[in-house]
């Protein structure tokens, strides 16, 4: 066994501990506002330690914001953005990084330049392309004169066939969010660090790609999958513009944007107790996903060399 | 709940694949009117009451009010919808983005909404620089909703504290007591900068003092206007809020406070903030706190201030029973009731003289004098063609280069008139490309 | 997973060199080149169809959209889609010749760089430590990764708030030091703020991942190292940092990525790019031109520039960067 140091064990604890601290900063002062009256909450200097409301800020911001059913949304909608991800990224890593075709290296740059321009930018255009998926692809069989064929020999109407409105669905709070390359050049980097001997052994078992993809490939993937679904449903749990601006009937709507509807705005009384005592029972999923997820991740490739 | 979580397994099952938004079976028989606004927090839950009495007064349409975000983001959420036939029937959009919605083609005039609907709105009753910004060619374009004006807040108790009983009515006045507020060591923030100084400072600043801040009446004369603020009293004013802030007099406030907490926290003596601010200071102020109509310059026969705030428009696209159900609503929010109620519950202006003249009547102002104090600036005298209001194309983009400019002030990388002409020239910039691209019509 | 593929990981790992960084060089495979495993498959319509779902979700939200919204770059446009003129050139013109925008484009790859290798620092000194510490390792990593939960709407105003001159609490602290902390005033006060807190928010992403990588060594290498006389802080950078070279590697380019596009949120509510620009990166500009101001020609031509920017960084990353790591350690 490797030999134990007492002086750098102890800096290791006083930089976990000093970087805890730090990081926890803003909610340890989220926790503070949150438990505060609504002139307390104003008050100069701000008081450091908590008060006695918690409890209760928490439980009127939860009845104004009827967060049950927005909460059932953000699930739906989180879910689908880790699992969407994850499936179609490992898929296309393990493509661009196991298998000879033409255009590999265009197909992977293709995907990669999908991280040059977040949704937030390009939202309009965006909106379009969801709200009427089925477009390109009338305008592309319109162009090479397919609808025009089938209409006049079969009477199909293709263009009525692809109408795709996705407006206030779950595919259209997912699917925009799903379209990014990260999690596949994660996979692309991992994959690429996979001993060759592993796969020689599998073809001389008479694996196939899929086999040797199923049986090995991801079993040792298993702690970049957990890393990648905390950081995916960080990031879909906390998604605001996209759900705000795509969805028009408030049924769709998810918990971040009943979040912001309690902040208050430049006209009303700063009313930042319930904004933020709010904002611990909206964090409560993702927490809770850290704190599950990462008890996974420290296994994987760790206990297999032991 | 129950068809929620249904269509929750379903959309769960679809993943990716299509699942249209129909809504429940119930209250089919009622016309759905939606409406976009941006405004949350109490605010919110005061338009969301506005809706429920709404629906309840009547039971042939539902107004469906939804929250999308602040007012750029309702603005961005309906141009995205507009173009894919998603629009709402009605948008609440904030007096910055006139211009926009006015020139968009997506809206309809609420004049002729209204007479097509038969309603009568006396728009003649509108509180004239309310009616000033909102009517377009003697017809009112969209509804004024929640309309404000910047005012003077101020600390009683501080200010008698350094012997003043009442601020001053110039700014040369005025200027001597926030300095004696500090010498005398009552505060060490006699005032406080609110975040959208350029609103209260300068435009209203300049409408008060008569000063132009466009040629074409700001605006109002045409497409072809420019500003001219670097040529006005402003560039004095510009440079007095400098020496404030360099003298610890003038506090910015910055991002992480509502300017208007320093002042109800007592922090700073006073700020010249909205009128709307007044459920805040109702509720937290813990010191004798009052209020009084923003300074003027000395020697100079005050003006009339300009608002702030959103107007209801109409829109387009919309089946002819929605459109009726919108007017009906228009109808109903302009009612000098409803209007007193929402300005009572919200420290709005009330729009219409008719329901300030029922909020006098009923003496609510001899117990809320400070309530009155908006409405009193806003009639100050005849408006003149720079204290009618401002009507310049793409008017956030100038904003936010105006904000930038000063900030190169505060931060002394640049001097007063240097900031101000390149705020102008960079604004003209701006105005210029607007006109070319709505020059035909 | 099955026990003969375990088996085969470890007979892999114990035959590996004892020190792989003195071999690198020698033996860099050509696969770190090209990204293909010189172990591989032959199944182009497997791979088409693996590729297929990820490129079709990126055509229909990505291009398509990407394609439209680049495309104004070349007109003035009413946000409405009422009026439309072609201007050619002239938003890229004007952009150019703007000395705010040269500003901007200056302090963005400034704050990029410094965000960048910084959150990876200090990040990498999380994870190392996390990797040593043998008791409450768990509770660790729990309690660095748990403050990411909060929405970035409340962890966004909290910074802000935390160092407001006039109220908060650490700018109070600073003052109290002798420092005089005015980030409303001081532009580098609020380059340092937005620096802070980009760094902050993206600590977490660096350290889940580095974490992972730092466990992935399999033990049997480091042992070997320790007999060799090594202590931990030389193991750490001889064995441990190379091999999770490939991880080290996609962190910059995310770290890098993360600078320069999804920052604009955090600016958003700490200094809305103020005071005079001082903050004012290249995302933040399109995202309020485009999003706030909703002037969408310029928007587009400013995204264009922005992305010409990140493809030439990303390529120079690719090429200077990754011949250097090496994935077969």
């Amino acid at each position: 066994m490797v030999e134990r140091h007492i002086w750098l064990s102890l800096f290791c604890h006083v930089v976990l501990l000093i970087g805890a601290a730090v990081v926890c900063l803003p909610l340890y002062f989220a926790f503070v506002a949150g438990s505060l009256t609504v002139s307390e909450v104003q008050q100069v200097p701000f008081p450091l330690v908590p008060g006695d409301h918690f409890v209760e800020n928490t439980v009127s911001a939860w009845k104004e914001g009827d967060f049950g059913r927005l909460y059932l949304n953000s699930i739906i909608v989180t879910v689908g953005i880790v699992v969407g991800k994850l499936a179609a990224s490992v898929i296309a890593g393990f493509a661009v990084t196991y298998f000879r075709f033409p255009f590999r290296m265009t197909a992977f740059w293709l995907i990669f330049i999908s991280l040059m321009l977040p949704v937030e930018v390009r939202i309009i255009p965006t909106y379009e392309a969801v709200a009427d998926a089925g477009g390109p692809l009338r305008s592309f069989f319109a162009a090479i004169g397919l609808t025009g064929f089938l209409a006049s020999t079969t009477g199909y109407q293709l263009d009525a066939a692809l109408q795709w409105n996705m407006i206030n669905s779950y595919g259209g709070l997912i699917l925009p969010l799903i379209a990014s390359a990260s999690a596949t050049f994660l996979f692309r980097q991992f994959f690429l660090t996979v001993p060759d001997e592993l796969c020689e052994a599998a073809k001389l078992d008479g694996a196939g790609p899929l086999k040797f993809f199923r049986d090995v490939l991801l079993p040792l993937s298993s702690s970049n999958i957990a890393a990648l679904s905390i950081i995916l449903f960080l990031y879909g749990w906390n998604q605001y513009l996209w759900p705000l601006l795509f969805t028009t009937e408030k049924e769709m709507y998810t918990a971040m944007i009943g979040l912001k509807d309690l902040i208050p705005v430049a006209d009303a009384q700063p009313a930042w107790h319930l904004a933020m005592a709010a904002s611990f029972f909206v964090m409560a999923p993702p927490a809770l996903v850290i704190l599950l997820m990462q008890r996974w991740f420290t296994r994987g490739l760790v206990d297999s060399s032991k | 709940m129950a068809s929620i979580y249904v269509r929750s397994v379903a959309g769960l099952l679809a993943a990716g694949a299509l699942l249209m938004g129909a809504a429940g079976a119930s209250a089919a028989e009622r016309v759905k009117i939606e409406w976009w606004y941006a405004i949350s927090g109490k605010l919110g839950e005061t338009v969301q009451q506005l809706i429920s009495d709404f629906n309840k007064s009547q039971d042939k349409y539902e107004v469906v009010g939804t929250f999308k975000g602040n007012y750029e983001e309702t603005m961005a959420a309906m141009v995205a919808a507009y173009r894919v036939n998603q629009q709402p029937a009605i948008l609440q959009s904030a007096e910055r983005g006139f211009m926009t919605m006015l020139k968009s083609g997506a809206i309809i005039p609420a004049d002729e909404l209204m007479a097509k609907q038969g309603y009568k709105i006396d728009w003649s009753d509108f509180v004239k620089p309310v009616a000033g910004f909102y009517i377009v060619n003697g017809k009112p374009a969209a509804l004024p909703f929640n309309s404000s004006t910047p005012i003077l807040w101020y600390n009683a108790d501080a200010l008698k504290a350094a012997g003043f009983g009442a601020p001053a009515d110039t700014w040369q006045g005025l200027e001597k007591q926030l300095y004696a507020l500090k010498e005398k060591k009552v505060t060490d923030c006699p005032m406080a900068l609110p975040g959208d100084f350029q609103w209260s400072l300068i435009e209203n600043y300049s409408a008060i003092n008569d000063q132009p801040f466009g040629t074409k009446a700001n605006g109002y004369g045409g497409l072809d206007t420019e500003f001219v603020y670097n040529k006005t009293s402003v560039v004095g004013q510009v440079a007095r809020l400098k020496k404030w802030i360099d003298d610890g007099v003038l506090k910015i406030a910055g991002q992480g406070v509502a300017p208007i907490s320093l002042y109800t926290s007592g922090t700073c003596a006073s700020i010249i903030n909205s009128t709307a601010s007044h459920s805040a200071v109702e509720a937290d102020a813990k010191f004798k706190w009052s209020a009084a109509v923003m300074p003027h310059e000395e020697g100079v026969q005050p003006k009339n201030s300009t608002i702030g705030g959103a107007a209801l428009w109409a829109i387009k696209g919309k089946p002819e029973e929605v459109q009726a159900g919108v007017a009906a609503f228009f109808n109903y929010v302009a009612q000098p009731t409803v209007q007193e109620w929402w300005s009572k519950a919200t420290g709005y202006v009330p729009v219409t003289n008719a329901a300030y003249a029922k909020m006098k009547q009923d003496g609510y102002f001899k117990n809320h004098p400070t309530r009155e104090i908006a409405i009193e600036q806003l009639s100050r005298g005849e408006p003149t063609d720079n204290s009618r209001g401002f009507r310049f194309g793409n008017h956030n983009q100038a904003t936010a280069i105006l904000l930038e400019e000063m900030q190169a002030v505060w931060t002394g990388k640049k001097a007063p008139q240097e900031a101000l002409d390149s705020s102008v020239k960079r604004g003209n910039e701006i105005l210029r490309q607007y006109e070319k691209l709505h020059a035909g019509k | 997973m099955p026990a003969s593929d375990a088996m085969r990981l470890n007979v892999g790992a114990a035959a590996r060199p004892r020190f792989p960084l003195r071999l690198k060089l020698g033996s860099l495979v050509s696969s770190s080149e090209t990204g293909l495993k010189s172990s591989h498959f032959r199944r182009p319509w497997l791979a088409a169809g693996l590729l297929a779902p990820q490129l079709l979700i990126l055509l229909f939200f990505f291009f398509i959209p990407t394609w439209k919204a680049l495309s104004l770059a070349f007109v003035q446009v009413d946000p409405f889609g009422a009026t439309m003129i072609f201007v050619g050139l002239d938003n890229f013109t004007t952009l150019f010749s703007s000395p705010e925008y040269r500003d901007s484009a200056v302090l963005t790859l400034w704050f990029t760089t410094v965000q960048c290798f910084v959150t990876l620092f200090v990040a990498g000194l999380f994870a190392f430590a996390t990797d040593q510490v043998m008791r409450g390792r768990a509770i660790y990593k729990g309690v660095i990764l748990l403050p990411y939960a909060i929405a970035p709407a409340i962890s966004g105003v909290l910074w802000a708030f935390l160092f407001n001159p006039t109220v908060g609490p650490l700018a109070q602290m600073l003052h109290e030091l002798g420092y005089a902390w005015d980030p409303n005033r001081r532009p580098s006060d609020a380059l340092l703020l937005v620096s802070v807190a980009a760094i902050w928010k993206h600590v977490c992403y660096d350290y889940i991942f580095l974490v992972a990588a730092f466990l992935a060594v399999p033990a049997s290498v480091i042992e070997a190292g320790a007999i060799d006389g090594a202590g931990p802080v030389r193991r750490f950078l001889t064995i441990t940092l190379p091999m999770a070279a490939p991880t080290i590697f996609f962190l910059i380019v995310m770290n890098f990525v993360y600078g320069l596009f999804e920052t604009f949120g955090i600016i958003d509510v700490i200094t809305h790019g103020g005071p005079a620009g001082s903050t004012n990166t290249l995302v933040y500009k399109v995202y309020q031109d485009g999003f706030r101001q909703l002037d969408l020609g310029s928007s587009a031509a400013q995204s264009v520039v922005l992305m010409a920017i990140a493809v030439l960084f990303t390529v120079l990353q690719f090429r200077a960067v990754e011949r250097k790591v090496n994935y077969q350690v």
